[in-house]
């Protein structure tokens, strides 16, 4: 396939979600749209990871940070302003906050980047804490005006799609090229003229604004907040794991393991949350060491290399335990004793 | 504030970094070595904390024989782990950068896995057993038995480590391997028997904190990451792959916290402990202790 077709196939499979995605608030009951709600949330919130993280294999921790600013933002600013400004303006403000992080860290690599994205979102965490036990004197807010689940549903909806989208144009473009090229060499990619600072920069706000803004949409479902649930380290954790195990340099691997995700999810967390999390971490460590490209790099192929490596590893444990190894090495070893004597 | 109140806000805050520096040794080994930054290394503190309490409660064995028990536990526990994944990792993986992130990942999966079988298996209660509670007088300042029995049983284990990585055949080829992989294994250092022994022994040092920490406190199955956060932080103290700096770290870190706490208020430790630790990576990323940067 050339690359006009490859857009073709893409924009057609967006749109058949967007069909069905549609569709569900008719015919599902409370618990599949609460489902499906949770699914696109994770869509989004792992497709813009994997936008900017994936590409650039910066290996960002700060979602949980970016969601939780989206989401308190909008608990602060619906009583004043309308549903969407709310939204843009949860967007807005973790947009930049993520442009006041990055210039701060973007030029660490590898762990020390994650290991202080994670700590600056614990700072993030531990300050509105305080601050609103010291200054507001409770910790959780109670939302007041509240949307109807409908129009929650179709916002979710809208900013999942709209990333699906916006990862398929940004592809496309000298940005999305210019991050990939951070990815796989980024000296070399200053060298050839790529400004990366301001690449990985815009990039990141880009991501930050995404998921300050599903912050913001899903903030209202909860009707209560505080900053446990809102900046809770796991909605971070399960977005990387999800973009990780999906293929976070792919378009479609982040939806299809958020979409096996929340069905494990609800299937599981309700009548055992630990096997679920147990679960989680297997399948996690099984995933980077066994299939690191992650679900979309799955093909045939990958089923025949286990076959393989499987078959080799029981023929070489095979060879050791019947004695034959133990065997050949003494007879090597008569045999070096006799040509010398 | 009198002599004494002095003496016992600075001391406990020894105690703690005591437990810290012990923590940290054991990150510091595995991160200095092999390029692993352990994130699940405060659930197997947690871990050695379970069994020491378990053994405790239930046969009623004394903790300070749970002490090496559970240290031997936790390193065969460590070697069995870095048999299965860390081995094929570093097997598949291209170059360092990929290794670590990908090391990173698999640490966290761990984390998951641990912490969750723990919840399940002993539930996720505060536990806690009487041990040596009766206050010791020093003059005018009095502190837990038990406490300043950890503390210095805390110092001892780090020293050993520090006597063990100074002057013995087998630290010196593991700060050769630190230095330079590739010349080491010139030389004749053996990675494959030293990797998995030094992962084990990291762990054991976290099983054998833990085992020290349910003396002295109440556990639970989520007391692992706070643990984990503090080793990272006394490591970017002390800087990575120094034994020294990760005591002298830990040791002022608790100070830190001690005095912090005492002069605003307990809900600021975690703001205070997360506000050195970017201060630190973002201003001397090599370490406070360290005098020229070293490569890596």
């Amino acid at each position: 396939m050339n690359s006009k077709e490859l857009l073709i196939r893409d924009l057609l499979v967006v749109f058949a979600l967007a069909g069905w995605g549609l569709s569900i608030p008719y015919f599902g009951s409370d618990f599949i749209i609460s489902m499906a709600l949770t699914c696109l949330m994770y869509i989004a919130l792992s497709s813009s990871w994997g936008l900017f993280c994936g590409a650039t294999r910066y290996l960002s921790l700060a979602t949980s940070a970016f969601f939780g600013i989206g989401a308190y933002t909008c608990a602060l600013t619906l009583e004043k302003f309308s549903w969407v400004q709310s939204i843009a303006m949860g967007a807005g403000i973790a947009a930049l906050v993520a442009v006041v992080i990055g210039a701060a860290v973007l030029h660490l690599r590898g762990t020390y980047f994650a290991v202080l994205t994670f700590g600056m979102t614990e700072l993030i965490r531990h300050a509105i804490t305080y601050w609103e036990k010291s200054v507001t004197g409770t910790v959780g807010r109670v939302l007041t005006v509240v949307p109807e689940r409908d129009t929650i549903y179709l916002t979710v909806l809208v900013l999942a799609l709209g990333t699906i989208l916006l990862s398929i144009a940004v592809r496309r473009t000298r940005f999305g090229l210019a991050m990939l090229c951070i990815g796989a060499d980024e000296q070399r990619a200053q060298t050839l003229g790529v400004n990366t600072k301001l690449i990985k920069l815009a990039g990141f706000a880009l991501t930050a604004a995404i998921a300050g803004a599903v912050g913001a949409a899903m903030s209202v479902r909860w009707t209560y907040i505080d900053p446990h649930t809102v900046f809770n380290p796991f909605i971070g954790f399960q977005t990387v794991l999800i973009a990780l195990i999906g293929g976070a340099v792919t378009l479609w691997g982040p939806l299809i393991a958020a979409i096996v995700f929340s069905i494990l999810a609800e299937t599981l967390r309700l009548q055992a949350p630990q096997v679920y999390m147990m679960s989680l971490g297997l399948l996690l460590i099984l995933s980077v060491l066994y299939l690191p490209g992650g679900l979309a790099s799955l093909r045939w192929d990958t089923f025949k290399g286990w076959w393989l490596d499987a078959k080799a590893w029981y023929e070489l444990r095979r060879y050791e335990w019947s004695g034959d190894k133990a065997r050949d090495k003494a007879r090597a070893k008569r045999k070096r004793e006799l040509r010398f004597d | 504030m009198t002599l004494g109140a002095w003496v016992e806000l600075i001391t406990s805050g020894l105690i703690t970094g005591g437990i810290y520096a012990l923590v940290a040794l054991g990150l510091n080994l595995q991160y200095g070595l092999m390029r692993i930054l352990n994130i699940a290394h405060g659930e197997f503190l947690m871990v050695g904390a379970y069994l020491t309490w378990m053994m405790q409660t239930t046969f009623g064995i004394s903790p300070l024989l749970m002490v090496p028990a559970s240290f031997g536990v936790l390193t065969l526990l460590g070697i069995a782990i870095h048999w299965l994944c860390f081995r094929r990792l570093s097997a598949t993986s291209p170059n360092l950068d990929i290794f670590e992130a990908r090391g990173l990942m698999v640490a966290f999966g761990l984390m998951f896995l641990v912490q969750n079988f723990v919840n399940y298996f002993w539930g996720g209660d505060l536990r806690g057993y009487d041990y040596l509670t009766e206050p010791i007088k020093f003059g005018d300042a009095q502190f837990a038995g038990n406490k300043l029995l950890v503390f210095a049983l805390a110092l001892l284990f780090c020293g050993a480590m520090i006597v063990l990585m100074r002057l013995t055949l087998l630290g010196k080829g593991v700060r050769a391997l630190m230095q330079s992989p590739l010349g080491a294994q010139l030389v004749g250092i053996n990675t494959r028997v030293l990797h998995p022994l030094m992962f084990g022994l990291g762990l054991g040092l976290s099983g054998l904190a833990g085992s020290l920490l349910s003396m002295a406190y109440t556990i639970s199955p989520s007391m692992g990451e706070p643990y984990t956060v503090t080793a990272l932080i006394v490591i970017t103290l002390g800087g990575f792959g120094s034994m020294g700096g990760a005591l002298a770290g830990g040791l002022l870190l608790g100070v830190v916290e001690a005095l912090g706490m005492h002069y605003t208020n307990p809900s600021l430790k975690a703001l205070l402990s997360y506000g050195v630790f970017i201060a630190v990576l973002l201003l001397r990323p090599e370490g406070l202790f360290t005098r020229k940067s070293r490569k890596a």
